[in-house]
């Protein structure tokens, strides 16, 4: 082996690797409950646009503040980018590492081995994939609803992104979870090597079944994306809160993100949603 | 009825200005009982006397003749053909220094690492010879010998993705040895010292975890749960030790 | 031309090499080893039993000390061995064991309760006393009277040579791999170094030393089949013998395991007998207590080995494609056992046999395993022929086991040579003999004669098939210099190895690269590996006589009479075959007289000194035979030990003291 690098008694190396699993444990197990928060549209409009309200405080504080559901995303893009920052540790550092890896793997029928190879693609394509997503609802998180996420999916060509990005990040978390376990020594009990096995299985069938779920709830949005597509911008209210407030968004946007922000960002040529704002659609 | 092997060699003497990296067929008919000891020194009396390949206890202990056999590193003297198909692939380890064809130098590469590990009991002072040795659990002594099984034969760094990619990562022979030493009373250094050596992207936070080590580890070693063991020690370690970051 | 000066030059990496290396290192020299291999894949590490040293901490045990040690060791050896030697080995072997203690060998231990054991086909159970819990353990073997092999599992030269290997690099001493020496540079009377071969790059290199080591292991692979390993081919007995003035020793005393599995050649350790496994034979009969009914399967190694090959013999043993084999049994012991105490053995079943031994007998039939014989020694590992060059482990003839050797005393020798002849090669260093006019000039002279020789090889004429006469010469080995041997058979083997020898001297090699090249290695070594058979052949044709495992059916006794004599070797300068001669054992000084060792009927010839020994021994010992066995004087009065046969003085200061013992309570 190379010879011995300097050793200095910095602890910053074991930090650094608890931070790494910690972040990856938080945003795999909130990507997980985010599907099924996601997949509620499953359950009808209704279902879902109750839980986009929930995260805006509207059953707390009585009326929605989308500035909650950005603050979540803010938190969560850190913690991606935080994730990311160190991940890249462990990627391959130049193009000799990867073809070195590439071959290796190759040639070495490991599935753990070939899983770390996917890991890194899925990862490497969540670099670009995850904030897109994240920074159109931070920016825009009033714009959860059963009809303005069907108009972006569809009418605002999202659904190609939500695509990639839902089968990247099941199999990026479903194997990094995975590997968190081994790594720590979780769940392991009397007989690693059993648990190992059952963990694995457990992670494939789980990663299936919110793929599964992420698919036919992405062909739900779709679906009522199409049906809606000549009323892009219609926010969607339940029966009986039709009453209470007239649209599934606040009257006034959050007090962070002014109007004029938010029409900056649509202006943008290249930005990929076409979506109203909606405070035009109001009826 | 017997089955003719082929076997492709990886042939290639890097001492040897003349020589061009390349895979070499072979044929051999089975025999009952055949291991690879016995084809690659049959192949070496009758087809080709130049063929370099490394065996010494030819019985599954000394660690020699590790070798990536149809893609799997693993042990060549205890390697039944007949548990292979008939076209077998060897190639040397990879990582380590090619000496020539299937030969490889895993002494240097475990000499630096135990030198850099430093994977000797720390004694304090010299022992008293001639006093009754100090008592150890039974139970203890059967944990350490558990982890002093290792054989150093390399299978583990070959199948080992962040040793492919860093050249100064120690691998689960370095971590089992530190996990070995942590867990004997003799060696008298402390957490610290321990992470002195493997507190580092080389060392134990190198490790991505992907088991390849311990899958194809010939004696079996637990190293999953040591390397995890040792882990969650280290980052213990790191969190509860001096501050000092970067 | 490289020259590497050092004050010791170690020539062998295993455990002997490793611990007679770190020894001169503590003494302040210089020192390096030079190694075949990666020393932590030397042979050393195949022994897995165990290491006989007398700790008393078992039940079985209690009442041990050097004294059983010395005396089973001594009848273990038909009376070859050197009493002295020894003496200064079971004073050590204790000392040793928990040195590797300390530095980290994860010795079994005792556990305090009652344990389950199976003795004699039998299963028993005693308590062990919570005086011994946690002390080092010690399992049964055979031609013992107490339980005396500390082990670990049956992974014991594992762990011992990874600590003394470990200790070795804690100490910063150099190992210079893939390294073989060619030739000892040597002006006839004082060794200075060795010619050595890069087996990676094929350059030659001098390594010039006050004191040179050699520890390079036995010579079992000269046999065609052997539980040795394969780098074991004897070129250390052989360049030793190429000096013209070193002598080998007792060529002849070569040992044969009972228990090798069939037909690998892989040994499966004594210890499966030693924990209660049975040999059966075709029929499942246990046929041990027929021949032997005292010791039965735990016999000495020599005397089980012919009792095998005589059932067979008889037609007892199973026939399969690889010629006859018995059966080793060690199911009785239980799975839980054989997966915790025998579980390299279990590992061996299971790849090279493809059975599992908790429900399967073991193939097995005796198989070459040991050179009792080597680079003759005095006591300090030094050769009286040759000054500066020592040797220790097996390839020496330090005698410490005569014509058949203990199980468990080989990896204990080996530490123990190692422990004492390192300080012994440093008290040397020390001495007017150990200073050195180093001639570079001599080297020169040695470097190019090899680098001639290899030349030569290369690109000589020669057309002789080196793989060809190596497999004759296997099988000459095989067939006539075997567990049985007969003085025409033994005449021939004679002749049929001169005649290869010659054909060797005319071998063609193909490959021209000078460097990493298996044939070229292969074309130097079998010369030097046809010389040390010669040897073994001529020295047990010569030996008209039966003594432990030399076994002459035409010469059925032992004869001290005439044979109570060590064979000396030589090779001078130009001769086609080495010379013979006899150094007598001195039976006046012997604390323990020749004697009956017990197995099958007693056929003797007396030396004419026994009588008269054994009356003197008597006397001093007293009516009883107890006596103080101090190893040194009481108050004043030489001990027993003194006035029988003293060797205090023999060892260096630091290892004199008595060892302790627990002495745990009788409480079976």
């Amino acid at each position: 082996m190379k010879s011995a690098v300097p050793l200095s008694l910095s602890f910053c190396p074991a930090r650094l690797d608890a931070i790494q699993s910690a972040s990856g444990l938080i945003l795999a197990l909130f990507m997980w409950l985010h599907m099924l928060f996601v997949s509620s549209i499953l359950l009808g409009k209704e279902a879902f646009w109750t839980v986009a309200r929930f995260f805006e405080g509207y059953f707390i504080l009585g009326r929605p503040f989308p500035l909650l559901v950005s603050l979540i995303v803010a938190a969560i893009l850190a913690l991606v980018v935080l994730h990311a920052v160190l991940a890249l540790r462990k990627f391959p550092a130049d193009w000799h590492q990867y073809r070195t890896f590439w071959r290796h793997a190759h040639r070495f029928p490991h599935s753990d081995t070939r899983l770390w190879l996917l890991q890194v693609i899925t990862g490497f394509a969540l670099f670009f994939l995850a904030p897109a997503h994240l920074y159109q609802m931070m920016a825009h998180p009033e714009m959860i609803g059963p009809y303005a996420s069907a108009d972006r999916v569809w009418s605002g060509h999202f659904w190609p992104l939500y695509l990639l990005l839902l089968v990247a990040v099941e199999l990026h978390g479903g194997i990094g979870l995975y590997r968190l376990a081994l790594k720590w020594g979780w769940f392991m009990g009397k007989d690693p090597a059993r648990s190992r096995q059952r963990m694995k299985r457990g992670k494939w069938i789980l990663t299936g079944l919110f793929i599964g779920v992420g698919l036919l709830a992405l062909g739900a949005y779709i679906w009522i994306g199409i049906q809606h597509a000549d009323r892009v911008g219609e926010r969607y209210t339940p029966e009986w809160a039709k009453t209470e407030t007239a649209d599934e968004t606040p009257l006034q946007p959050g007090p962070l993100l002014g109007s004029d922000a938010r029409f900056a960002a649509l202006a943008d040529p290249g930005h990929p949603s076409s979506i109203q704002p909606a405070a035009e659609a109001r009826p | 009825m017997s089955r003719a092997l082929t076997f492709h060699i990886f042939r290639h003497t890097p001492g040897n200005p003349d020589s061009v990296p390349h895979l070499q067929d072979y044929s051999l008919e089975e025999a009952p009982g055949m291991t690879l000891f016995i084809a690659l020194n049959r192949i070496r009396e009758e087809q080709d006397p130049s063929l370099a390949f490394d065996f010494v206890c030819r019985a599954g202990v000394c660690g020699s003749c590790a070798m990536v056999i149809n893609g799997l590193p693993g042990l060549a003297c205890r390697t039944l053909t007949a548990s292979l198909p008939p076209e077998i692939t060897l190639l040397p380890l990879p990582v380590f220094e090619l000496i020539g064809d299937l030969s490889v130098n895993t002494g240097k590469w475990m000499r630096a690492m135990s030198e850099r590990l430093e994977t000797w009991v720390h004694l304090q002072g010299e022992p008293d010879l001639d006093a009754v040795e100090a008592p150890m659990d039974p139970d203890l002594a059967d944990e350490i010998y558990e982890l002093d099984r290792c054989i150093e034969c390399g299978c583990c760094i070959a199948a080992c993705g962040t040793a492919q990619m860093r050249e100064d990562f120690v691998g689960a022979v370095g971590l089992n040895k530190i996990a070995r030493f942590r867990l004997d009373p003799r060696d008298r250094r402390t957490e610290p010292d321990y992470y002195r050596v493997i507190g580092d992207d080389a060392g134990v936070f190198g490790c991505m975890s992907l088991l390849g080590c311990h899958d194809v580890c010939p004696k079996g070693l637990s190293l999953q749960t040591q390397i995890a063991y040792l882990r969650r020690a280290m980052v213990r370690q790191g969190l509860t030790g001096p501050t000092r970051c970067l | 031309m490289k020259i590497f000066y050092t004050d010791v030059l170690v020539i062998g990496g295993g455990l002997a090499g490793l611990r007679t290396a770190v020894g001169v290192r503590r003494r302040g020299l210089d020192t390096l080893i030079l190694s075949l291999v990666p020393p932590k894949r030397s042979h050393s590490v195949a022994a897995q039993g165990g290491m006989q040293a007398s700790l008393a901490n078992g039940v079985k045990s209690l009442g041990d000390n050097e004294e059983v040690h010395f005396q089973d060791t001594v009848r273990g050896s038909d009376w070859g061995c050197d009493q002295v030697v020894a003496r200064l080995f079971t004073h050590m072997a204790p000392k040793a064991v928990r040195e590797l203690a300390a530095w980290g060998v994860p010795w079994s231990r005792e556990r305090q309760g009652e344990r389950q054991a199976f003795i004699n086909g039998e299963a028993v159970s005693f308590q062990v006393p919570s005086q011994a819990h946690g002390l080092i353990a010690a399992r049964d073997f055979g031609g013992t009277k107490k339980w005396r092999t500390c082990y670990t599992s049956d992974g014991t030269g594992h762990a011992m040579l990874f600590a003394v290997s470990d200790q070795a690099i804690a100490a910063a001493i150099p190992v210079h791999e893939r390294q073989e020496a060619l030739a000892l540079i040597h002006d006839g009377d004082r060794c200075q170094g060795a010619v050595v071969r890069d087996l990676v790059t094929g350059e030659l290199r001098a390594y010039l030393a006050r004191a040179t080591v050699m520890a390079t292991g036995g010579f079992g692979r000269i046999w065609g089949v052997s539980t040795n390993a394969i780098i074991n081919e004897g070129i250390g007995q052989a360049i030793a013998l190429e000096t013209g003035v070193a002598r080998l020793a007792n060529l002849e005393a070569v040992q044969f395991h009972p228990t090798a599995i069939v037909p690998a050649g892989i040994l499966v350790t004594e210890g499966c007998r030693g924990d209660g496994g049975l040999l059966r034979d075709v029929d499942g009969h246990r046929f041990m207590p027929d021949y032997e009914p005292e010791k039965k399967e735990l016999a000495s190694r020599d005397v089980v080995s012919r009792r095998m090959a005589e059932h067979m013999r008889k037609g007892k043993g199973v026939k399969g494609p690889f010629g006859d084999h018995l059966w080793l049994d060690i199911s009785v012991l239980g799975r839980a056992h054989i997966e915790k105490n025998l579980r390299e053995v279990k590992e061996i079943c299971q790849y090279f046999l493809g059975i599992d031994p908790a429900v399967d007998f073991i193939p097995v039939r005796p198989t070459q395993h040991y050179s009792m014989g080597g680079i003759r020694t005095d006591h300090r590992g030094q050769s009286p022929w040759l000054q500066g060059l020592f040797a220790c482990g097996e390839v020496a003839c330090w005698d410490l086991h005569g014509f058949n050797r203990l199980g468990g005393n080989s990896v204990a020798e080996t530490v123990v040579a190692g422990m004492l002849v390192g300080e012994y090669v440093a008290d040397f260093c020390a001495s007017p003999g150990g200073q050195i006019q180093i001639s570079t000039g001599l080297a020169r002279d040695f470097l190019r004669r090899e680098q001639a020789h290899l030349d030569h090889l290369l690109a000589g004429p020669g057309q002789e098939d080196a793989i060809a006469i190596r497999q004759a010469m296997e099988r000459v080995m095989t067939d006539r210099v075997g567990l049985f041997r007969k003085g025409p058979d033994l005449e021939a083997a004679v002749t049929e190895l001169r005649e290869l020898l010659v054909r060797a001297r005319r071998l063609g090699v193909r490959n021209p690269h000078p460097g990493a090249n298996p044939e070229l290695v292969l074309a130097y070594r079998l010369p030097r590996m046809l010389k040390v058979a010669l040897g073994a052949a001529l020295g047990a044709l010569a030996r008209t006589e039966s003594r432990g495992a030399h076994y002459r059916e035409d010469y059925p006794g032992r004869n001290d009479r005439d044979w109570l004599k060590r064979t000396l070797l030589h090779w001078p300068e130009g001769s086609d075959l080495p010379v013979l001669e006899y150094e007598p054992l001195e039976v006046r000084a012997m604390e323990l007289p020749p004697g009956f060792r017990g197995y099958g009927a007693r056929d003797i010839r007396d030396h004419p000194d026994t009588a008269h020994r054994q009356a003197e021994v008597d006397a001093l010992r007293g009516v009883g035979g107890e006596g103080d066995m101090s190893i040194t004087q009481v108050d004043g009065v030489p001990s027993l030990q003194e006035r029988l046969m003293p060797f205090h003085h023999l060892l260096p200061a630091r290892y004199q003291g008595p060892n302790t013992r627990s002495s745990a309570p009788v409480n079976v």
